[in-house]
Order: C-alpha cells, then sequence, then structure tokens
C-alpha cells in the first residue's frame, strides 16, 4: 500500500525538475546575474515555473573539467555552481535540454526530475548544530573571566611546548 | 553505521547537492561504500549511488581521490 501511494506522489511530481549546471569560470563575477536571469526567462519562455533555485557560486571541482570552444580544448578547475528547481510539460524539457546544450557560458549541465519540497538537508542539520553550539555559547559569555584564564594557561601550555 | 542514516536523520529525498551527506558514504579513494557497511536500506542505497553519480558528474565529489 505505502509503496502504491508513493508511486502517486512521484506522479503528481512527475512535472518537477532541476537542472543543476556549471558555468564557465572566464565570465567575470558581474557577468553571473545576467546569464543566471537568462536561464530564468528560458524556463518562463518555455511556459516553465521557476520554484527555487539558487544564483551561481564559484567553487573548487573536484576534478578537471574540459570543454572544447571553438576547436580549442580549455581545462578548468573552478566554475559556478548553480541550480534552479522547476515545473514544466515533459516535452518541453527536451527543448530546454537542446537550447543549453548550444549555449557557450554553460560548462556542464544535468537535468533531473525531483519533488517540490526542499530537498537540501545539509543546511536543515547545520542549523541544529550551531543552534546546538550557541546555547553553550550563549551562557559562556555571562562568565567571561574563566574564558580569560583559560586563555593564558592555554598561552602558558604553549609556550612550555615551544620550549620543548 | 548499523541503522539506515537516511531513516534516522528524517531524510526522504536524497540530493546530489548535500555533497556533505554524501562524503560520509564515500571511502577515501572516493569509491561508494557497499550498503554491507553503510547499513542503509536497499532502497535508500540505490538513491544515494545515484545522487553521488549526479554530483560526480557536476563536479562536486571525485571519481577518483588522490
Amino acid at each position: 500500500m505505502s509503496d502504491k501511494d508513493l508511486d502517486l506522489e512521484d506522479n503528481a511530481d512527475s512535472r518537477i525538475y532541476e537542472v543543476g549546471y556549471l558555468l564557465v569560470p572566464t565570465i567575470e563575477e558581474g557577468g553571473i546575474p545576467a546569464v543566471y536571469g537568462n536561464l530564468k526567462e528560458l524556463v518562463l519562455s518555455l511556459s516553465g515555473q521557476v520554484i527555487s533555485d539558487e544564483i551561481p557560486r564559484m567553487r573548487e571541482l573536484a576534478y578537471t573539467l574540459g570543454k572544447d570552444v571553438q576547436n580549442v580544448r580549455n581545462k578548468f578547475d573552478t566554475a559556478y555552481f548553480g541550480w534552479t528547481k522547476f515545473e514544466m510539460e515533459p516535452e518541453k524539457v527536451l527543448e530546454l535540454k537542446k537550447k543549453l546544450d548550444l549555449d557557450s557560458n554553460f560548462l556542464r549541465f544535468l537535468i533531473i526530475k525531483t519533488i517540490k519540497e526542499n530537498t537540501v538537508a545539509a543546511r536543515r542539520f547545520i542549523r541544529r548544530d550551531t543552534i546546538h553550539r550557541k546555547t553553550p555559547g550563549v551562557g559562556g559569555t555571562d562568565i567571561g573571566v574563566p574564558v580569560e584564564i583559560n586563555k593564558e594557561e592555554i598561552d602558558k601550555e604553549i609556550e612550555a611546548m615551544v620550549a620543548i | 553505521m548499523k541503522q539506515d542514516y537516511f531513516s534516522t536523520n528524517n531524510i526522504k529525498y536524497i540530493d546530489y547537492k548535500d555533497i556533505e551527506i554524501l562524503k560520509k558514504f564515500l571511502n577515501p579513494n572516493g569509491k561508494i561504500i557497499s550498503h554491507k557497511r553503510t547499513g542503509v536500506t536497499s532502497r535508500n542505497q540505490r538513491k544515494l549511488a545515484t545522487a553521488i553519480k549526479n554530483a560526480r558528474f557536476l563536479g562536486l565529489l571525485p571519481f577518483v581521490a588522490k
């Protein structure tokens, strides 16, 4: 029964897609909002609806990626990574793919099926962790004097270590 | 990790962008750890493998770590 219910849910979400993409790092920081805006417009022009997205940010790649631009092989170790979640007719997604294939700003992209809800779980955990860390920290600030003593002790320990 | 990490943390959708979570399931060489060692349910292990592969394609995770 539960599997059937899940299948129904999948059908309801069957038109939710997400495109994750890497932009060529040769674009300047100032040019990023334009490329990002163009992608949004492209989705809208294909009668899609943007659900959520993230502005591309520069990040180190796990391995070197290559891309041929005008018959010249370029290698990149960094790229702007961004993603956009949208709702669209399945037929239109193919058109979107074709258009993105032709765009020279895109180093690589990946279109996947997804669900409407927020799927990034790490942030939630980070928040939880920081809350836990903050609460003892707040208590600690009230007792400021022992912290200073600790610093002195640490300094002494470090000096001792250096002496060795 | 004997219990399913995803059901204990109430993660219903394994996202390829959650690199910090996915990294837990890679060995030092960047290979995916088998479900025998992860303790993740078969259903989630399959989803996990797909998410890692998607992340690798987009350069978020390595195919081979040096």
